[in-house]
């Protein structure tokens, strides 16, 4: 039932936008009809040009959060382990995440040229902070009684680390995660704005130079289907490697 | 034999020093059943914590006969699974690694089979019924076969009747393992149904070692075994706090 009731707004947000363009309320040009956008989607389909823009962003957002995770997690876990080296990179860090990453773009594309590096870059640094948040909070968060249990039962430090630590904190690095990924949507498209020839990103932005808000729509849309089954299958990947997040899955706690 | 002696821990609120234990002097008999029985804050979780190692005390000392550290086994009041791994995986979290896979999985099944969960070592801990989670922790202490096994107000939460059929299958265990077993209540009934000695702590002292010297199983119905709870129950009113409510001792 919440399944359904999830796609019923859909349902209900399509016909609203079909009246509005269907009575002339909203000029066509600024919104055109649902039709007109599906007709605009088919013939980027048919010309297979989505699919060489979405496989481009699709890759871009890969690699830059892959990049993130291999980044994130073991300076979390680094963090976690040296509370002194935590407190002295913290305010850097701190300083750090408070910039928000199209800010730093002139200077990557300047340190790192207008190529694929830069855009992943900002990928990066979009994706970074949630998941290295996550992890630390959960590895801080961990429940003390359980690594009592560690104690007694004759667990080394690096056992409980491995063995109590972090799987008590995937709640909340799973949370950090999900964030993540919708930062990385975001980023790419910032990054895709500018200095690109490839990409949905680049794609909303000719569409845009070409007066075709039908194109824009079918980008903007195309993005929101990819970030949603991108987190559906998180979700699923969740469900069968960590069952006993199930239930919190369920009450959207994770 | 483990010996405790004048063990004692302070700690400071602010400029304000309390002592949570002071100088308590305990004998436990190898194999023996003893329990330490007194309200809640007297500090007798302070002084299992002690015994495990949990916490370092600030006067006295332990003393274990033959040198080192024993092997400790502790059940605490709740039962602290790891909610991601099976009632297999929590029983053994202390093995994995020290034995090969196969030796493993037979000191797990044994110990599984000793509590009375054999068919439920796939489980997850939030498929279990608070009694059976209490087995699991007990289960996840025996493995160890700890020289020293101590249990923290383990049955607190559980209801009458489980209560009441867990305490016969640590007796049991015990009468058949021979672990030396210090159990912490602030029930004085249970205190005296299980523990062969009854040590009666009141605002971080011992103010007494009562010996309940009668034959295992016990009846808690039983005169003789009420007439051990009068005496440890008025010893406990007349020193602790409210030693006013001494004569509504029934």
């Amino acid at each position: 039932m919440p399944a359904f009731s999830g796609f019923l707004v859909f349902g209900v947000l399509g016909l609203a936008w079909f009246a509005t363009s269907a009575t002339g309320f909203v000029s066509p040009f600024l919104l055109p009809g649902p039709f007109t956008v599906a007709q605009a989607g088919w013939q980027l389909i048919q010309d297979g040009s989505l699919a060489k823009h979405a496989a481009i962003s699709l890759q871009r957002v890969g690699l830059g959060y892959g990049l993130s995770v291999i980044l994130a997690l073991p300076l979390a876990l680094l963090f976690g382990l040296l509370p002194r080296l935590r407190s002295f990179c913290e305010p850097a860090l701190e300083f750090l995440r408070q910039i928000p990453p199209l800010a730093l773009l002139p200077l990557l594309i300047l340190w790192l040229g207008i190529g694929e590096v830069q855009k992943v870059g900002v990928i990066v640094l979009s994706c970074f902070f949630p998941i290295f948040l996550g992890a630390l909070g959960g590895i801080a968060q961990a429940d003390p009684k359980l690594i009592e249990v560690g104690r007694i039962c004759g667990l080394s430090r690096g056992e409980i680390l491995t063995r109590i630590v972090l799987p008590a904190s995937l709640p909340a690095l799973v949370v950090g995660l999900r964030i993540a990924l919708g930062y990385s949507w975001r980023a790419l498209v910032g990054a895709e704005l500018i200095a690109s020839s490839a990409g949905l990103g680049y794609l909303i932005i000719d569409a845009q130079n070409m007066a075709r808000t039908d194109i824009v729509l079918v980008g903007v849309l195309v993005i929101g289907v990819l970030g949603l089954i991108a987190d559906a299958l998180a979700r699923c990947a969740l469900r069968r490697s960590a069952p006993w997040l199930r239930s919190q899955l369920e009450l959207g706690r994770v | 034999m483990f010996e405790a002696r004048n063990l004692g821990l302070r700690y400071t609120v602010g400029e304000r020093a309390f002592a949570a234990l002071e100088g308590v002097d305990l004998s436990l008999p190898r194999g023996g059943f003893t329990t330490i029985v007194g309200r809640s804050g007297c500090g007798k979780t302070t002084l299992l914590r002690l015994l495990a190692g949990l916490a370092e005390p600030s006067d006295g000392e332990l003393h274990f006969e033959g040198g080192g550290r024993p092997r400790i086994g502790y059940v605490f009041q709740e039962p602290r699974l790891m909610p991601w791994l099976s009632v297999a995986g929590n029983v053994g979290l202390g093995l994995v690694g020290r034995l090969d896979k196969g030796a493993l999985m037979r000191r797990v099944t044994e110990a599984l089979q000793l509590v009375g969960l054999s068919g439920f070592a796939e489980a997850m801990p939030d498929q279990l019924s608070g009694g059976m989670a209490q087995r699991v922790a007990l289960a996840r202490a025996l493995v160890l076969e700890p020289d020293l096994l101590l249990l923290d107000e383990p049955f607190g939460a559980l209801d009458a009747f489980t209560r009441r059929s867990l305490q016969m299958e640590l007796v049991e265990i015990w009468r058949a393992r021979g672990t030396t077993i210090v159990f912490v209540t602030h029930d004085v009934e249970e205190a005296v149904l299980l523990g062969q000695a009854v040590a009666e702590l009141s605002e971080g002292r011992l103010v007494g070692l009562h010996r309940v010297d009668l034959p295992y199983p016990r009846d808690a119905t039983d005169p003789a075994l009420l007439a051990h709870r009068r005496t440890v129950l008025e010893r406990l009113l007349e020193t602790g706090p409210n030693s006013h409510l001494k004569e509504t001792v029934p």
